[in-house]
């Protein structure tokens, strides 16, 4: 089963092809990663896949569903969980609210329920707050879960980010420079988390990064941008061996390093 | 210091017996501020309220001066705010001023019910701004127009004015007005559809401009549309619109004791309803932000981008929050519409707007009690404070012109007011904590 078809994709903004003619297969189960130089395309690429651009041109299957066009809300309840690039948390809500809006599509309390919060409003709430409550447990973070958000440490708020994502039960998990600003050794212990989300959720988790150890390690397959083009796809010794890749990065002296 | 506060609250209660009148109020007022600010012992600071309450209501039985009614409603938001005060402590106090002090003085002074009708009405309607404003970040500067199609909608068909264009036995009987609270709903909201649909697809300042429009529009319909055909009797206003029987009221009064004349039976009978009403919309305020729709407002207003990848739709739920607002506001309406049986087009300018935007940002936006706060400060500096000094002015200082009479400067203290907010308090008076988060982020 293919998680994800991407054909043809393109978005322009005026003159500039940030995503040109992109096609790609992630397929379910599997841990893809999308790298290139700064300004590539790849957070256009991901912003074409949930929504918040419709491609100018191409298709966009979701589990063999076509999801061209849809927007950003539809996207999400057709279960893609993302994270962003430069952190979007609600900051001033607290650490499990965060959760609680991540599970909002799963939380089936119709509005007259909750104006007058019936017992079915009230067993649902319960309910989710529960869940979000063993999510926590689950990424770490159960013991912060009264504080803002964004009073966490930056680590942490990465975390509560996936977290967020978990939460809305995705059957494909972007992530877009998750180890961005981390040390190796936090780095190593989300090579790991990111590992165990796909074995123990069976999620399908595509990834975008900068930090060179990390995707090689983690991928099973990789694509390269580059100026919006795709330029090589394969297994990560595919692509470390491959000469286009080389003398893009070798150009760009951009290997490895944070965000 | 908790010798002196106790000494201030004897102080004052002797002077609310022996002395009635502003002067003794307004050190009430002081010795209420030193109660609530200066380190008390929890006892302490609930034995200095209870004698503050006292204290309050004796003097205005006693010289009905209104001031004391501002010294009520600080006790009461002392009550809300103030930590460490055992819960049945506020909620006895709390009720104790609302059903008792408020009513006493009202049969001294029967503005006080006035004040406190107008007060009620106006939180309640601050209260419905704030889903809006508070939660969702919807600035919207039309809202006193879902207030007028509330108050037209019981106005038409509880006066005589219907029978300008329907069959028909108008005015309804006065009973009506209750479902018409219903009624008021369901056409508010679909009001707020129809302004939000176009105006919600906007962003920040253009929504403003647009929902300033489109509220002036319902107000110029409600002023115009007395031909071709007279719906609502234009710049005239309809009246007498009916009020609801209240005989069992009477006679529930009558059965605990409290004998009531014609002026101030309504006026109690209102004050109850409007108390009823704001209770309601407390509930309902709070029910929503712990559900899924407040989170979804609040996420919307932080970060739209994310809380769309989270699943929720932009433009219902910017619609449901303005439609939640709208409805809160009808019913409303419909209260004000009986209350004074009379509506005209001229209680729901853009002012009324802007009023009802300034007492959710005074209070605190997003912030309940603060909702209330603000409509009771603003509500009461324009009927009393602003009022009782151009009128001191007029009789005492008759040589100055009347150009410069205080209540003509309404507008002008009421902007001094919010930019003096602005820049030492920016979060309101009493900031909701993720409000207060924000500022401090903002800092
Ligand atoms: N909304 C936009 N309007 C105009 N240009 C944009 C917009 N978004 C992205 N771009 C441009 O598109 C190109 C690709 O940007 P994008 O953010 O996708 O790159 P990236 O591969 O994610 O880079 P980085 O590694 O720095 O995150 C850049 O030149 C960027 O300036
Ligand atoms: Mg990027």
């Amino acid at each position: 089963m293919k998680a994800l078809e991407v054909t043809h994709a393109t978005k322009r903004f005026g003159g500039l092809v940030a995503v040109n003619d992109v096609s790609l297969t992630v397929n379910q189960g599997e841990i893809f990663s999308v790298i290139g130089p700064n300004g590539a395309g790849k957070t256009t690429f991901f912003n074409l896949l949930t929504g918040i651009y419709a491609p100018d041109e191409g298709r966009i299957l979701l589990f063999g569903k076509d999801i061209t066009g849809f927007p950003p809300d539809r996207v999400a309840k057709e279960g893609v969980g993302r994270t962003f690039q430069n952190i979007r948390l609600f900051g001033a809500m607290t650490v499990l609210e965060n959760l609680l809006v991540g599970m909002h599509i799963h939380i089936r309390v119709p509005y007259f329920h909750a104006v007058f919060r019936t017992p079915l409003a009230r067993r649902e709430e319960k309910r989710a707050e529960e869940e979000a409550k063993r999510l926590l447990e689950y990424v770490g973070l159960l013991h912060r879960k009264d504080e803002l958000a964004k009073n966490l440490p930056y680590g942490e708020q990465r975390k509560l980010e996936i977290a967020r994502a978990l939460a809305l039960k995705p059957r494909l998990l972007l992530l877009d420079e998750p180890a961005a600003g981390m040390n190796p050794k936090e780095t190593e212990e989300l090579q790991a988390f990111i590992q165990k989300l796909r074995e123990e959720l069976g999620v399908t988790i595509v990834l975008i990064e900068h930090d060179m150890r990390l995707v090689m390690r983690i991928s099973h397959r990789i694509a390269v941008l580059e100026y919006g083009s795709k330029i090589a796809e394969g297994t990560p010794e595919e692509v470390r061996t491959n000469p286009r890749v080389i003398e893009a990065y070798l150009g760009k002296g951009a290997a490895g390093g944070g965000a | 210091m908790s010798a002196l506060s106790l000494l201030l609250s004897l102080a004052f209660l002797a002077l609310a017996f022996l002395a009635p009148g502003a002067l003794a109020n307004l050190f009430g007022l002081g010795a209420l501020a030193v109660a609530t600010f200066v380190r008390l012992s929890p006892q302490g600071r609930t034995l200095n309220l209870a004698l503050l309450t006292l204290a309050f209501t004796l003097g205005l039985m006693r010289s009905g001066n209104t001031l004391g009614l501002i010294g009520l409603v600080g006790i009461l938001v002392a009550l809300t705010t103030l930590p460490r005060i055992p819960t049945w402590v506020r909620a006895l106090l709390g009720l104790a001023i609302l059903l008792l002090s408020v009513p006493l003085a009202g049969f001294a002074n029967t503005f006080v019910f006035e004040l406190g009708i107008q007060i009620g009405i106006y939180a309640a309607m601050a209260l419905g701004l704030n889903v809006v404003v508070g939660m969702a970040g919807l600035l919207d500067l039309g809202y006193a127009a879902f207030f007028a199609v509330g108050a037209y909608t019981w106005a038409i068909f509880g006066s005589e004015q219907a029978k300008n264009f329907m069959q028909g036995n108008f005015p309804l009987p006065g009973e009506y007005m209750y479902l018409f609270m219903g009624i008021a709903i369901v056409t508010t909201a679909l009001t707020g559809l129809l302004i939000g649909l176009p105006a919600l697809r906007l962003r920040g300042d253009y929504l403003a401009i647009v929902t300033l429009g489109l509220g002036e529009v319902v107000r110029i319909l409600a002023n115009n549309l007395d031909h071709p055909v007279n719906f609502t009797n234009g710049p005239q206003g309809i009246t007498p619109v009916q009020r609801p029987p209240i005989d069992w009221f009477r006679e529930l009064m009558a059965a605990i004791g409290v004998r009531l004349d014609q002026t101030t039976d309504y006026q109690l009978f209102f004050y109850f309803l409007v108390l009823v009403m704001i209770g309601l919309v407390v509930l309902v305020n709070l029910n929503l932000a712990n559900s899924r729709f407040g989170r979804a407002w609040v996420a919307i207003r932080e970060d739209e981008i994310a809380a769309r990848s989270m699943g929720i739709p932009l433009l219902p739920t910017k619609l449901l929050a303005f439609m939640t607002g709208a409805a809160f506001s009808g019913v409303m309406g419909v209260i004000f519409a009986a209350q004074r049986t009379f509506v005209s087009p001229e209680s729901f300018t853009l002012l009324a707007s802007i009023t009802i935007l300034g007492m959710v940002i005074l209070g605190g936006m997003g912030s309940i009690p603060g909702a209330i706060l603000g409509a009771a400060a603003l509500t009461i500096l324009n009927l009393d404070i602003l009022k009782t000094f151009s009128e001191f002015v007029r009789t005492s200082l008759p040589q100055i012109p009347s150009q410069v009479d205080p209540a003509k400067y309404e507008r002008l203290v009421f902007g001094l007011i919010l930019v003096l907010m602005m820049i030492f308090r920016p979060e309101g008076l009493i900031p909701e904590k993720r409000h207060r988060a924000e500022m401090e982020e903002g800092a």
